[in-house]
């Protein structure tokens, strides 16, 4: 009927062929060569299988089919199982199936199946049961309140956390402040510097552009620096921060949490928010503000480069932020980059916190703190604005 | 199914080697653990590498599946070289063995009947369904097939151990090897992995290479051990783990199956008071 080949470097004699003669309500398959998962993988089984299937038409009442063996070589756990198959098509059907020609060394394995019913599972058996939408939407809803709820159980810790700190500062792990510190600041400043300086360009360029056909390039510096000091300093520090430190926080905490650090910490009469999350949100509260002066300063330099494009001095352009920025504006955007310190280092110590188990748990967490921080970044950023609007600020 | 016999079958070893290990040495540059190491397992056997904490036994084992390449030697399975083979040669050697790791290394954005269907996806052409049907049947000789929807979160370590044992036969290999099979379990689970591990040996006379220090378990499966030592950074003992325990003149072998603490740490016992 058919015959395939190894697909791998085996021996050309390692081949499987299966015969199926059909004779009323008998029928004899003749199996022939090396029987395992390469040489059935072929489409082997498939096809003995389709045969079986059009043999035993609507009833397969009353027929038996016979399967020879005695021109097989060699017979894995597939092919076992193929048997299995077979057997178990023909017993659905109301027939019966024979093996004649049986090596005696596979007796056991046939054996260890017994009853082969347990392999042919019926539909729903899994435990993981689906559920109608309405349950879904139910227990989606929960999962967001209660969320909500952990979020703001975390915000309380926090605020106790760094009460605690301030009446305790010498038991504050100032080692573990100055490392985090080191690693989500230092290190990040190549990137910062990065994004700021290409910031810096488009928006002069993108400004200039239309500031020109009115003849008010001179202008660029006072949108440029408002826009930098104000907006786009703190965010885009922010959003790198979000994708760096919080993912970093939460990764590192949850796979504490994985191995049970957390749990040790707990039984051993350790608070992991003043252990693990304090240290860490004092980070985060000390260095997004200067990440932020930092990109503000890189932003305002490479806008004043590229204005040189414009026949704008460095001197005119200075003088043009020095008019423009005002104590207020500096201090509104490292507010707002304070709050968004201390939203992504809390945030990325929260998921890592609340991990589950096993390595997927991990990345779960940090994809759910970089998309939380990101989120809670630019609402409290809406806020921000709207109060500045109201209030000048 | 028609004229099965329920008597269990018993496959001994032919003989025949299946792995060959010549002039092995096992380390990093200058950090050797061990060093010209020369052993073979044979065909259907269950060998055992048993040896101290920090002996070198999962490095080893990690050069024998081919995961750390060694400084000096050969590792030869079914006579071809896996530590100087690459490509299609390398990868059709790897389809001739599964590996047991320590904490199973089941992956956990997958169900067991999934864990155990992965290798057969990626080598073989198989149906979904045929390829399922072979994945039960492998739960089903650890025992695991009422919990083929589970994820390895989901149960217990001896269980992930099974799990992991199966997943290994996926593709029905000649060798299988397990690194500390009984490692924290408790003594009935280790002694029912035993058997799990003793049943697919003699039934599909499935080649073990066991690393492990679990005496019981050791005695119940071993057929052959090698005992190695960290000071000699060698194989200090060959045999029979009875034979080894009973008739061995190497002090360190004897306290190891007698499990004696060693000279220097045997506290003095204190003399009792007089009465």
């Amino acid at each position: 009927m058919s015959e395939t080949t190894l697909p791998v470097d085996v021996a050309d004699s390692v081949v499987a062929a299966a015969d199926l003669q059909a004779n009323g309500a008998l029928a004899r398959l003749i199996l022939s060569g090396h029987f395992n998962a390469h040489t059935l993988g072929n489409g082997l089984w498939t096809s003995t299988r389709t045969a079986q299937t059009e043999w035993l038409g609507d009833t397969g009442n009353g027929k038996t089919l016979s399967v020879d063996l005695a021109a097989v070589s060699y017979l894995d756990g597939a092919g076992i199982a193929f048997l299995i198959d077979l057997q178990h098509a023909q017993e659905a059907a109301g027939g019966k199936l024979t093996l004649l020609n049986l090596d005696k060394r596979y007796d056991p394995l046939l054996a260890q199946y017994q009853p082969i019913n347990n392999l042919f599972p019926a539909p729903n058996t899994d435990h993981h049961t689906s559920k109608s939408t309405l349950i879904r939407l139910g227990q989606g809803t929960e999962s967001l309140i209660n969320d909500a709820r952990n979020q703001m159980v975390f915000v309380g810790q926090l605020a106790s956390a760094l009460g605690w700190a301030a009446r305790n500062p010498k038991q504050v792990r100032w080692n573990d402040f100055v490392n985090v510190a080191v690693e989500a600041g230092v290190a990040a400043l190549p990137i910062v510097s990065l994004v700021a300086f290409l910031i810096g360009v488009i928006l002069a360029f993108q400004s200039a552009i239309g500031l020109k056909q009115f003849g008010a390039e001179t202008f660029v510096a006072n949108l440029v620096s408002l826009s930098i000091f104000r907006e786009l300093g703190p965010l885009m520090t922010a959003i790198l921060f979000a994708g760096r430190s919080s993912a970093a926080f939460a990764a590192e905490i949850g796979t504490m949490t994985v191995n049970n650090e957390v749990d040790a910490l707990v039984t051993g009469g350790i608070d992991p928010i003043r252990f693990l999350v304090l240290p860490r949100l004092l980070a985060g509260i000390l260095v997004a503000p200067i990440l932020s002066l930092f990109s503000d300063l890189i932003g305002i330099f490479s806008a004043s480069l590229t204005m040189l494009a414009y026949q704008v001095p460095f001197v005119t352009f200075y003088e043009a932020v020095l008019k423009t920025i005002h104590v207020n504006d500096i201090m509104s955007g490292l507010t707002k980059s304070l709050l968004f310190g201390l939203i992504v280092a809390g945030v990325g110590c929260l998921r890592g916190m609340q991990t589950g188990t096993g390595a997927a748990a991990v990345g779960l967490s940090a994809t759910r703190a970089v998309v939380t921080s990101l989120i809670l970044i630019v609402m409290v950023d809406g806020i921000f604005a709207y109060i500045s609007y109201k209030t000048g600020f | 199914m028609a004229d099965l016999s329920n008597e269990t079958q018993t496959t001994t070893p032919d003989g025949a080697d299946i792995i060959q290990v010549n002039h092995l040495t096992v380390g990093y540059g200058s950090n050797i653990v061990l060093k010209d190491l020369n052993f073979s397992v044979k065909r259907g056997e269950i060998f055992v590498i048993l040896g101290g904490s920090g002996c070198g036994k999962s490095s080893l084992l990690k050069n024998m599946i081919g995961l750390y390449d060694p400084p000096t030697g050969q590792v030869f399975i079914e006579g071809k070289d896996i530590v100087t083979a690459d490509g299609a040669e390398r990868q059709e050697i790897l389809t001739r063995f599964g590996v047991m790791y320590q904490q199973g290394a089941l992956f956990g954005s997958m169900n067991l009947l999934e864990n155990v269907r992965l290798f057969l996806e990626e080598y073989t052409d198989l149906t979904p369904d045929e390829m399922s049907l072979i994945a039960r049947c492998k739960l089903d000789l650890v025992g695991l097939l009422p919990f083929e929807s589970f994820m390895p979160s989901e149960i217990s370590g001896g269980m992930q151990k099974r799990a992991a044992i199966a997943r290994a036969m996926a593709l029905d290999p000649d060798i299988l090897f397990l690194d500390e099979p009984s490692a924290g379990l408790d003594p009935i689970t280790s002694a029912e992995l035993d058997q799990t591990i003793l049943s697919i040996s003699r039934n599909l006379g499935i080649t073990f290479v066991v690393v492990t220090h679990e005496l019981p378990s050791i005695f119940t499966i071993a057929d052959r051990v090698i005992m190695l030592d960290k000071d000699s950074k060698g194989i200090i003992a060959e045999g029979k783990p009875q034979w080894l325990r009973d008739h061995s003149d190497i002090p360190l072998v004897r306290q190891f199956f007698n499990r004696g603490a060693h000279a220097a740490t045997v506290p003095t016992t204190p003399s009792s008071p007089a009465h």
